[in-house]
């Protein structure tokens, strides 16, 4: 699990072109789309589909799982290890 | 009479405000310049690691003209603010980057491309400070106070009570920043060519 959220802290970074971020700097359980957190915006949760796909083969086609899905790193790996597991 | 109240120069190795060094360039650390001041200077938005150099550029001089003028916000109503900025080479470093997430086989990345325009950095201004004033982005071939004497005069003229401007050229080669903050006051640095061009090519003593 801890391995997955540091290569999703990895990817975040690369697929939404974050250089100047490192893993380091994302706690696992800051809001990604909060101005407190990582400050992500509707662009970027497009970003974050693409990135389930082209990483982890997961298509999320329902808004109300991504809106669940993609509040913080852990709840990201959650629902990466729920799909896989299905 | 219009005068100049605050300003930033933002070169590659160093950055000053109203004349003084307030972060040098760390050679030796791992952040880039950009975050390099951005953590020097306590500053607490992280949508700033999104942005593009260009936005990075003008979020970073913006703050800093802030706290050299730490009144603004609460002297001028959030569209008496007007935001007046130029570069030479448009938003091209971006464009270059984006282009080259779908030439090199990819797909083009939104996150980048939201950022191919110049005056997204105004957007980014007005946004981290809920200012809605009047802005404009031109591309000029060269730093030309003429631009902002004239422009900013329209502006004065017809409801805005301060003007942030600033010439922002960012490259992969250059870094040429310098923003400057113009109130009414009764007296002080007259905002005219002659200071516009002396307070523009800023730099500290200890570079010489």
């Amino acid at each position: 699990m801890d391995s997955l959220k540091q290569d999703l802290k990895k990817q975040i970074i690369e697929q939404l072109n974050l250089e100047d971020l490192s893993v380091e700097d994302i706690a696992d359980d800051a809001l990604l789309f909060n101005d407190q957190g990582l400050g992500l915006d509707s662009i970027d949760a497009l970003e974050l589909i693409v990135l389930l796909e082209k990483y982890h083969g997961i298509q999320l086609t329902n808004p109300e799982e991504g809106k669940e899905a993609f509040k913080s790193i852990n709840t990201m790996a959650e629902y990466i290890n729920k799909r896989k597991a299905a | 009479m219009k005068v100049i109240t605050a300003y930033c120069n933002l070169s590659a190795d160093e950055c000053l405000l109203n004349g003084d060094v307030v972060a040098r360039r760390d050679a030796g650390s791992e952040d880039s310049w950009f975050k390099q001041i951005y953590r020097q200077q306590g500053l607490g938005y992280p949508k700033f690691y999104k942005m593009d150099g260009l936005s990075q550029a003008g979020y970073l001089a913006s703050e800093l003209i802030k706290k050299a003028s730490p009144g603004i916000s609460n002297t001028y109503t959030d569209d008496e603010i007007a935001l007046v900025f130029a570069n030479a080479s448009s938003s091209a470093e971006t464009d270059r980057r984006f282009m080259q997430t779908y030439e090199a086989g990819g797909s083009p990345s939104p996150s980048l491309f939201v950022y191919t325009l110049p005056n997204i950095v105004l957007g980014e201004i007005a946004i981290a400070n809920k200012w809605y004033g009047e802005n404009m982005f031109a591309v000029l071939p060269k730093f030309a106070p003429g631009f902002y004497l004239d422009y900013g005069q329209i502006l004065l003229g017809s409801g805005s009570r301060a003007l942030l401007c600033g010439w922002l050229e960012v490259t992969a080669n250059t870094t040429d920043v310098f923003l400057f903050l113009v109130e009414e006051r009764e007296s002080g640095t007259e905002f005219n060519t002659e200071n516009l061009l002396h307070l523009s090519q800023a730099t500290s003593v200890a570079t010489f």
